[in-house]
């Protein structure tokens, strides 16, 4: 019945794209966005374009998968479309009906923000796509660690994600279970009006709060009785080491950026 | 009316990296009150197979008959087929939320629009139905023991009164004792003329209960049969990670040991009468 979550989904594999060290994938992520930002013109998009289609190819995910992860955000980015579509500000109008009133700067300007949305949850999603959440959240501390400095609980808050992440798909299936076992009993999760489904949603959220605080029990007992206390003097398994593939994305990466700021000035 | 199955073919998450198939070209009839049971390895498709029978997954590849109702045509109504088709899932006890025991054995009854009276009447006599006193109604579902909790989860499905009940590993986790208990209920239902299909992972139990068993192995229909064929089999059940019944492993024994004891035999009291007919006949090891 839930069948469609791609938003944070890991596809395994083992193309360059995969095998980046998951400190530099964010670092390259964290890059990208600025380069989102940055972007003034269509031209520059075409960019990032090129860049993402390269990446995605290489990465063996299909076209699709990709732009599945816009789904859940459509509407936000049609909102603001719509939003800037009315609300900007220009000269030339194109539409004019009472208070609705459409320019050419304001087409572009809204065209212009939507599609910076877009490439913003592409990138990010080739991140998480690629990526799995252990390597991820492993990163994250990494790339974390001198807020350690200001007593921030790096270790703490990335295991809280480790155990979130790794809790989604587990819960995702009980989710699945146990609205099958109350369908089997006549509940109806898809019609009726707001408050009707919103009631329909209690015989489903209670037993699945109820798993969850079991589940968090046992593996709190479990990781105590394995005698886990936390961050201090704990070694890795996998230690992550910088490969040549992390250094030509980079390379990459900064290129890209450095052309794109050439260009600009240029122009 | 019979559960039809012909050419049933299911694969979960189709078109993803993580594309399972489940069931392959699966086809079976369960008559009008019999007593079927259907085994299989873990991930042999034995759960996937049962959620077809009340439209919980609706037939992708093939078709499923139930009560003369035809689950892969989108215009039969679900709500119908869950009315004559209860299935009693793996650990049922995870599914209850209402404050009261009553409200719970209710909630099933009242989604099928059913007035208060009748409702009321259908709680107690769902309770009636799983031995429980009717003390507990007003009690949280959550303050009673798991065998309890147990009993109270498939006596909400029982309330919704079907002719069939299917029940998914209903003693899974339960105490010998417990196990006895819901099997004997489960038994006393299906002579009351209900059509139980049963899937389990005891061995015992089906030779016992069973008067048809559905072999699983790997998404497919790999044997069908009354216990005693299908437990004439062993090598090839042993080879799908399947076990024998206690009675049929002591035939076996006993065969080895000479006493040739019938093939087929798979109930502890069959193995008596064989081996008494054996001595009567003056045979000797
Ligand atoms: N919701 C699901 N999504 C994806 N794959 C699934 C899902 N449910 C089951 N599967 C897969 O389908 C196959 C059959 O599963 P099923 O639950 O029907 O097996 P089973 O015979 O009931 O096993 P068990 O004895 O462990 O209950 C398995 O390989 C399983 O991994
Ligand atoms: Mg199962």
């Amino acid at each position: 019945m839930l069948g469609d979550i791609t938003l944070g989904q890991f596809f395994p594999g083992d193309s360059p794209v995969h095998r980046v060290d998951p400190r530099m994938k964010l670092l390259l992520t964290a890059l990208y966005i600025c380069l989102t930002f940055l972007v003034k013109d269509f031209i520059g998009y075409g960019l990032l374009l090129a860049l993402l289609l390269f990446c995605t190819l290489l990465s063996g995910l299909k076209l699709k998968f990709m732009l599945r992860s816009l789904k859940p955000i459509l509407m936000i980015i049609l909102f603001t479309f719509f939003l800037n579509m009315f609300f900007a500000k220009g000269d030339r109008v194109l539409f004019a009906w009472r208070f609705i009133v459409i320019t050419e700067e304001s087409l572009y300007f809204a065209a212009f923000m939507a599609l910076r949305l877009v490439f913003l949850i592409l990138g990010t999603s080739l991140l998480t796509l690629t990526t799995s959440p252990i390597a991820l959240t492993d990163g994250l501390e990494r790339v974390l660690k001198p807020l350690k400095l200001v007593r921030f609980p790096v270790h703490e808050l990335s295991m809280m994600m480790t155990i979130a992440l790794r809790f989604i798909p587990t819960l995702l299936e009980e989710t699945d279970k146990i609205m099958k076992a109350q369908a089997a009993r006549g509940a109806d999760f898809d019609t009726g009006n707001l408050l009707q489904r919103a009631k329909a949603m209690v015989p489903l959220l209670v037993p699945l709060f109820i798993s969850a605080f079991r589940r968090a029990d046992e593996l709190a007992i479990a990781m105590e009785a394995r005698c886990y206390r936390g961050g201090e003097g704990r070694t890795r398994m996998k230690i992550l080491r910088l490969q040549a593939v992390d250094y030509l994305a980079l390379l990459l990466f900064l290129a890209l950026l450095a052309a794109e700021l050439l260009r600009q000035r240029l122009l | 009316m019979p559960i039809e199955v012909s050419h049933l073919s299911h694969v979960y998450m189709p078109g993803s990296p993580f594309s399972a198939s489940a069931l392959e070209d699966v086809s079976l009839r369960i008559e009008d009150g019999e007593f079927a049971a259907v085994i299989g390895h873990t991930g042999s498709g034995k759960s996937t197979l049962v959620q077809h029978f009340n439209g919980l997954i609706r037939p992708s590849q093939g078709k499923v008959l139930v009560n003369g109702l035809e689950l892969s045509d989108p215009k039969t109504s679900l709500k119908e087929v869950r009315r004559q088709v209860g299935l009693v899932f793996q650990y049922p006890e995870y599914q209850l939320f209402e404050e009261s025991v009553e409200l719970d054995i209710g909630f099933g009854p009242k989604n099928l629009g059913l007035p208060k009276d009748e409702i009321a009447a259908r709680v107690r006599q769902a309770l009636a139905d799983v031995h429980l006193p009717e003390e507990l109604l007003q009690r949280s579902p959550f303050d009673l023991s798991g065998g309890q909790k147990r009993r109270v989860a498939i006596g909400g499905v029982l309330a919704m009164e079907p002719s069939i009940l299917i029940l998914d590993e209903p003693t899974a986790g339960l105490d010998p004792r417990g196990r006895e208990e819901i099997l004997s209920l489960i038994q006393g239902w299906h002579r009351k003329g209900r059509t139980i299909v049963m899937v389990s992972h005891s061995m015992d139990d089906v030779s016992r209960l069973a008067e048809r068993v559905y072999v699983m192995s790997q998404g497919r229909l790999a044997m069908e049969g009354s216990p005693a064929e299908v437990f004439s089999r062993p090598d090839e059940l042993l080879s799908m990670g399947l076990d024998l019944p206690a009675a049929a492993k002591l035939r076996a024994e006993l065969a080895k040991k000479g006493f040739a004891l019938p093939k087929g035999i798979h109930r502890m009291e069959e193995i008596e009468t064989a081996l008494l007919a054996f001595f009567l006949k003056g045979g000797a090891a």
